[in-house]
């Protein structure tokens, strides 16, 4: 059955290929500015990453205004002010971001306040609280999980009241998306796997909401395919540049996906874990998937059944409940592959939760905001079971 | 044109709403568990309202712009209306702009649920006040 109504608003140009950072100069004269500021971590300058892509700006005539390294894990509402103020004390006319999640996440938020001025908290928390397009802004994933260069959301961590904050509008899409597998190549199996299976309950989650839209679906298909083709040889092989940009792309569109259709319990169990123990959130939504989908069984074997031959499953001759178990079952083999690895654990137990936290974690699930996408409603006695199966 | 001929006639409306869900355990309890104030700022008519879940009950406050509030919604009357009878997803009311929420997006999803019963209350309030020219049937 097709949606009343839903909207596809996609405007970030994606750019994609092996070794593009280093050639994508002539993107940004379209752009119609020189002036750039970058964000991005010390891992990845002590790498020497962001001195090639400087280099290559700099060659092409761009000036590199200054540059900001410290992004803290959980992007804080004081990087996000120091990354805007720096920028503009600087002379910078833009922003470029080169990292991970948390990278992406604070350099959307600061060109909030960077392009509009105002107080990021008071003035733009919150949803469609922009009026206008913002200034020239670049992203250059390094991770391949959040998708956030793709998403119209940015997660921000307010230390003072220990919440965090979502903001979320169509003006915060970067203005372009370079995907260029090579600067994934460094990154340790573990934060492959962990991000890589984020992508897919991204993806999952996306399919199977009460928001979800044929533009999003197709994403998301497409995204899981991709996830089952190249996650566990991203992370068995790290310079595999086929399977890092498999993984690139796959997460790429899983962010959209779910930038239009959101996500539901298993993110929402996730949330709780991760603000309950610090478990971080792709392993918690790596080990919680199969236990969100068998959760959701009643009300989306038909969705589970369409996807398990995406996830490799031979679906012939078997029944809708039998292909929707396959599906559930290939994702957990997918979890189990890479813990034979070393890679992610596939139990809440080993990822040091305590089993006294799960009732408190249930309670919690029921509170996140991602609820209200989830096909079935969130009940904290039945989650726990669910977690106490993850356990 | 708008739904409501006047400012007068949508505050009585909207404020007499929110009274009437103040006074149903079923949906102000869990109003008041969150504890939140939140200022509804609506257009043509123009009017601001502030919901205040901070004490023993809910207070429904129209005119209030001086109050500090932790979630402050914005639309057109007519959308708010059409949002009573479960006819507006938030979510895509707020992808589209027709509503603007500043503040924790989350905390504000998190009420869905509870405000659910509300959307079968809305046109028997009106038929019930005297208000059956703008129900939707």
């Amino acid at each position: 059955m097709l949606p009343e109504f839903y909207q596809f608003h996609h405007p970030t140009k994606v750019i994609y290929g092996e070794g593009l950072v280093n050639d994508f100069a002539h993107e940004l004269e379209e752009l119609g500015v020189k002036n750039y500021f970058i964000v991005s971590d010390h891992v990845l300058n002590g790498l020497g990453l962001i001195q090639q892509i400087r280099e290559g700006l700099e060659e092409a005539g761009f000036t590199i205004t200054g540059e900001f390294y410290d992004v803290p894990q959980d992007a804080s509402v004081e990087a996000v002010e120091s990354i805007s103020r720096q920028a503009t004390d600087s002379g910078a006319q833009g922003l470029i971001a080169i990292g991970g999640g948390s990278v992406m996440d604070a350099t959307k938020a600061a060109n909030v306040i960077f392009s509009e001025g105002g107080d990021l908290v008071e003035d733009y928390s919150g949803a469609a609280t922009l009026t206008r397009t913002l200034k020239p802004f670049i992203a250059i994933p390094t991770t391949a999980g959040t998708g956030s260069e793709n998403t119209i959301i940015a997660m921000i961590y307010d230390v003072a009241n220990k919440t965090k904050l979502a903001f979320s509008d169509k003006y915060l899409l970067p203005d372009l998306a370079v995907l260029d597998p090579v600067m994934s190549q460094s990154m340790p199996p573990g934060l492959t796997a962990s991000t890589g299976m984020d992508a897919l309950t991204h993806a999952v989650e996306s399919y199977l909401g009460v928001d979800t839209s044929p533009h999003s679906e197709a994403l998301a298909v497409a995204a899981i395919k991709y996830i089952f083709k190249y996650l566990v040889r991203a992370t068995q092989k790290g310079d595999d540049l086929d399977a890092r940009g498999g993984m690139l792309i796959a997460a790429n569109m899983a962010g959209s996906s779910f930038s239009h259709s959101m996500v539901g319990c298993v993110h929402a169990m996730a949330h709780a874990v991760g603000g309950l123990t610090r478990v971080p959130h792709g392993v918690a939504n790596a080990i919680l998937l199969p236990h969100g989908m068998e959760y959701n069984f009643d009300v989306c074997k038909e969705k589970f059944a369409e996807l398990a031959p995406v996830m490799g499953v031979d679906v012939t001759g078997k029944s809708i409940d039998e292909a929707a178990r396959g599906a559930i079952a290939a994702v957990r083999d997918l979890g189990r592959q890479l813990y034979a690895l070393d890679a992610l654990p596939v139990r809440l137990r080993d990822a040091g939760v305590p089993e006294e936290s799960l009732p408190a974690i249930a309670e919690a699930a029921t509170e996140d905001g991602t609820i209200v996408y989830n096909p079935r409603e969130v009940m904290a006695e039945e989650i726990l079971v669910h977690l106490k199966n993850a356990y | 044109m708008s739904v409501f001929e006047s400012r007068e006639i949508f505050k009585e409306v909207i404020v007499g709403f929110f009274n009437l869900l103040g006074d149903t355990p079923l949906v102000a309890d869990k109003l008041m568990a969150s504890k939140m104030v939140i200022r509804f700022i609506y257009s043509d008519p123009d009017l601001a309202v502030v919901v205040d879940c901070s004490g023993d009950a809910m207070d429904v406050r129209p005119d209030d712009t001086d109050t500090k509030a932790l979630v402050e919604m914005s639309m057109k009357a007519d959308i708010a209306h059409k949002f009573w009878f479960g006819k507006v997803n938030l979510t895509m009311a707020l992808t589209r702009r027709q509503m603007v929420a500043k503040g924790p997006i989350p905390k504000i999803l998190k009420l869905l649920p509870a405000i659910k019963p509300s959307y079968a209350m809305y046109p028997k309030y009106l038929d019930e006040n005297g208000y059956s020219q703008y129900n939707i049937h």
